[in-house]
């Protein structure tokens, strides 16, 4: 990660919602997910909406958000020892390692708080977050053609999961 | 000729009441996620949920509810085409073939309906109702390790589907 001084991590708080929508302003930000421009406000609200259970993180540079991961916990309790989650990056801020280092702490939160035992993505092909997961140690275990349509142009879905004790 | 016991119709609120009864049935409850009646309640009521949009289907047998399936139609535009979705038979009624005329009514649905060119599945491992999912041409597509914790033992889930 490039040394930023001002870089720090804290729990996420719902007026993070702000920096989400500001984020998600661009449309072309809606392409890593399954929802577009005009149906993020409720599943933006959904996501901010973990943080109630201390189950994001948001990180600042000088104190402004810069990008919130958010571990997506299951409701039942026999499937509870893992879960999703969902990264986003301020535009502004790429290539400077935040997202790398949201991903390592959000999973340690998964690991101490949650006390999980694996965690796991979707994504959808091509995604500029694969070669990321992959080094992180995420494996794949699912692929789906067709999985989603943009514009009549399909995209398949690849599922990951990575072990934390394996 | 005799009319056949089997019919089947679109869901009604009060097939809410059967589908909490059969996930409390242990050879069904096994094959879900669920664990205590709020689990089961509160996944019955978004199952059911669909049924505004004409997705859920409900088997009867003598008149009496004896099965449901239901799309559970995606949110988004992107994802439109293509549904992930769950079937149930009371455990009372099984070898009957009410799985089978249940999930190609649901099928039908799924495509005349609805216009879906996917339907998916997800099935622990064991559940002998994977062999009704082949039969009807569903192929695997992944398996996700260690889905269901249950009293310290894991079942993986089976990812299939069928394209339309």
């Amino acid at each position: 990660m490039t040394f930023l001084p001002s870089f720090d991590i804290r729990y996420s708080e719902l007026e993070d919602l702000a920096s989400l929508e500001e984020w998600f302003l661009d449309p072309s930000a809606c392409n890593d997910y399954p929802f577009d421009i005009e149906e993020k406000g409720d599943a933006l609200k959904n996501w901010i909406g973990f943080s109630r259970f201390k189950a994001s993180l948001t990180g600042t540079l000088d104190n402004k958000p810069c990008a919130i991961a958010t571990l997506f916990l299951m409701p039942y309790k026999k499937v509870m020892h893992h879960c999703g989650f969902y990264l986003m990056v301020d535009p502004a801020c790429r290539r400077k390692g935040i997202g790398t280092s949201m991903l390592r702490n959000i999973f340690h939160l998964a690991k101490t708080r949650f006390s999980l035992e694996a965690v796991h993505a979707e994504i959808f092909e091509p995604s500029p977050l694969l070669p990321l997961l992959e080094k992180l140690g995420f494996q794949i275990f699912a692929r789906q053609e067709n999985y989603m349509k943009v514009e009549g142009c399909p995209r398949s879905r690849l599922l990951l999961e990575h072990f934390f004790n394996e | 000729m005799n009319k056949s016991p089997l019919e089947i119709r679109f869901a009604i609120d009060s097939d809410q009441q059967y589908l909490i009864e059969w996930l409390l049935q242990p050879g069904v409850l096994r094959w879900f996620p669920l664990t205590d009646l709020r689990e089961i309640e509160d996944a019955a009521r978004i199952w059911m949920s669909y049924a505004k949009q004409e997705a859920v289907l409900t088997a009867l047998w003598d008149g009496i509810p004896c099965g449901v399936a239901n799309l559970y139609l995606q949110p988004y535009k992107k994802l439109s085409h293509q549904s992930l979705f769950a079937i149930i038979v009371d455990e009372k009624h099984r070898g009957k073939g009410i799985g089978t005329k249940l999930l190609g009514e649901l099928m039908t649905l799924g495509k005349e309906r609805f216009k879906l060119e996917l339907i998916h599945l997800e099935v622990y491992e064991g559940n002998p109702a994977i062999h009704l999912y082949e039969r009807l041409g569903f192929q695997q597509y992944g398996m996700q390790r260690k889905f269901v914790k249950d009293q310290g033992q894991y079942l993986n889930k089976i990812l299939m589907q069928k394209i339309m």
